[in-house]
């Protein structure tokens, strides 16, 4: 007992109460989530074909790897590593699409922020765009660039840059006017303004936009992938799932999901914790 | 005081504000004439919506004006610019800045040298009795904290003429009182040319070498009190009992009821 207290101890002195508890309740579901998935392969509640064991899933893994020759096939995109390739292919397309998309979403949000002419200039055709939804441009993108990388990071593109711009004008909006003009009583430029009053400012909103470009442009992603792409994540489930190797699917549903989620919590999260959070901006659950 | 000259002077200012759905106006300040001399701390105070702030902003260069004059050091004013400092009745402090970094946010906007800078805001911190709080941010200081941070901020760019707007009206009276006799001893050592308005009376009749009572809406120069009490004197524990003061308070007090009262049958 003593022993098991002293270990539990130096657990919690490790990673820090607070932190434990949080990883703790969040696995909870998880958890619960792999039990039931398991009973079902012990229980053969549903078969096989429908849902495969977690064993048949790990082997997946190895199974798409197969005759994967090393560090440069894989990194080449061979089409030997086929789960890597396919990894990399999503993965690559997304980050093209959030240096591309980001920071222009940003620019001209805030523009449009300070800037009434702007913003009566892009807001409609920004409403129009984001009405019809990411995944409702795919047959138009198709007609129009074909099968392939332009159409998926089209379809990404107009999903981050709206999402963005929207957010950042948002933000800037809602700067208190007393921000801007004490930067400029202090003699401060326009440009001084933009930089030290309304790109902090709007952080908030941003990196809510950030959060959500990314989320929603990540799923146009795999959609436009399993329709208009050649390859991808959303390729490799959709044609797995046609050739009934559910164990794939399977497979590929979880390392989206696992990616996404890395994502959020060693990026977005982190540049959260950094801006918004440490000067106050946010009000913080305890 | 003919010896010194005046820095900001405004003659025949008048403004209206235009009511873009109505098409009326409301005319928020009538023919102002003032002059404020060099070392001098000017209080206006009278009734709310008289045109207080509206005088600060135009003075700040924030609100443009068409009728009248208004010139700072001979400048005339069309626009925001580092020789008029301005402390909001607000929290202006930047969230995103640490203290040390907002007090240092004009020396920075004019490219001074981070070592220079360094050593002046440290003098201002300390001035402010802000030591120790130099790396906090904004969220992590008290209401009284920011305001001192604000008007150290504005002292540390050096500014011609400092203009402040009820900067103490936020805080609670324990701590109002304390920055009130720390507003003054800061103007005692840096000789800084002051315009502050304010609500409060005491207040006004506190800090000032000057006190000009407006009028109600639209607000006119009713009356200038003056108050000769030497600033090392004013003391919040002396005043009370200060024959100065209490006749210039009264004063004050008398002629601010009034156009309060002509506010009110309005
Ligand atoms: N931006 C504005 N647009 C239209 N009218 C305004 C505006 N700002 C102020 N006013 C009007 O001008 C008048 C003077 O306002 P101002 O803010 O200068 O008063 P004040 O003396 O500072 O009052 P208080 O002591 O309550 O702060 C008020 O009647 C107000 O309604
Ligand atoms: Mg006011």
């Amino acid at each position: 007992m003593s022993a098991l207290s002293a270990v539990s101890i130096s657990i919690q002195r490790r990673f820090g109460r607070q932190r434990l508890r949080k990883i703790l309740l969040g696995s909870i579901p998880f958890l619960v989530m792999i039990g039931v998935w398991h009973a079902n392969t012990v229980f053969e509640w549903l078969p096989p074909v429908f849902i495969p064991s977690i064993g048949d899933v790990w082997e997946a893994i190895f199974f798409l790897q197969e005759d994967c020759a090393g560090f440069v096939p894989l990194i080449m995109l061979d089409n030997s590593c086929l789960m890597s390739t396919h990894i990399l292919s999503s993965v690559g397309r997304v980050i093209l699409a959030a240096i591309i998309g980001l920071p222009f979403g940003i620019a001209f949000g805030i523009l449009a922020g300070m800037n009434r002419t702007v913003s009566k200039f892009l807001e409609p055709v920004g409403v129009f765009a984001n009405s019809i939804s990411g995944i409702a441009w795919i047959p138009l993108a198709i007609v129009w660039f074909g099968v392939g990388w332009v159409t998926t990071l089209f379809i990404m593109l107009n999903t981050i840059f709206w999402l963005m711009f929207f957010n950042s004008m948002l933000g800037v909006r809602s700067v208190a006017r007393v921000y801007e003009q004490s930067v400029l009583t202090m003699g401060g430029s326009r440009w001084d303004v933009i930089r030290q009053v309304y790109l902090p400012g709007a952080m908030p909103s941003i990196i809510t936009g950030m959060r959500m470009s990314m989320g929603f442009g990540w799923r146009a992603l795999i959609a436009a992938e399993m329709i208009g792409g050649d390859s991808g994540l959303g390729f490799m489930i959709f044609t797995s799932a046609a050739e009934f190797k559910i164990e794939e699917v399977f497979l590929g549903v979880i390392v989206i999901a696992v990616i996404f989620m890395a994502t959020d919590r060693y990026l977005l999260a982190p540049l959260e914790k950094w801006t918004v959070e440490r000067w106050g901006l946010v009000w913080k659950p305890t | 005081m003919n010896a010194v000259s005046a820095k900001l002077v405004v003659e025949g200012l008048s403004h209206h504000y235009p009511d873009e759905y109505t098409g009326e106006s409301v005319h928020a300040l009538e023919d102002i004439n003032l002059e404020l001399y060099e070392g001098e701390l000017v209080s206006v105070v009278g009734p709310s919506g008289c045109g207080k702030s509206t005088l600060l902003n135009i003075l700040a260069g924030l609100l443009p004006y068409k009728v009248g004059t208004a010139s700072v050091d001979g400048n005339i004013i069309d626009g925001p610019g580092p020789d008029r400092g301005v402390v909001f009745q607000e929290h202006a402090i930047l969230p995103w800045r640490t203290v040390a970094k907002n007090i240092g946010h004009g020396l920075e906007i004019r490219g001074i040298l981070k070592s220079e800078r360094d050593r002046r805001v440290q003098e201002f911190i300390d001035l402010v009795g802000l030591t120790g709080f130099e790396d906090k941010y904004p969220h992590e200081l008290s209401g009284g904290m920011k305001q001192r941070c604000q008007v150290a901020r504005t002292l540390c760019s050096d500014p011609v003429v400092m203009l402040m707007d009820e900067p103490f009206a936020a805080v609670d009276a324990q701590t109002r009182i304390t920055l009130q006799e720390e507003l003054n001893r800061i103007a005692q050592a840096t000789q800084k040319t002051i315009l502050f308005i304010t609500h409060s009376v005491d207040e006004a009749a506190f800090l000032a070498d000057r006190c000009l009572v407006f009028s109600a809406r639209p607000g006119q120069l009713k009356e200038i009190v003056e108050i000769n009490i030497p600033r090392e004197k004013r003391i919040w524990a002396d005043m009370n009992n200060d024959p100065d003061f209490i006749t210039a308070r009264d004063r004050i007090l008398k002629s601010v009821r009034e156009e309060v009262s002509v506010a009110k049958e309005e």
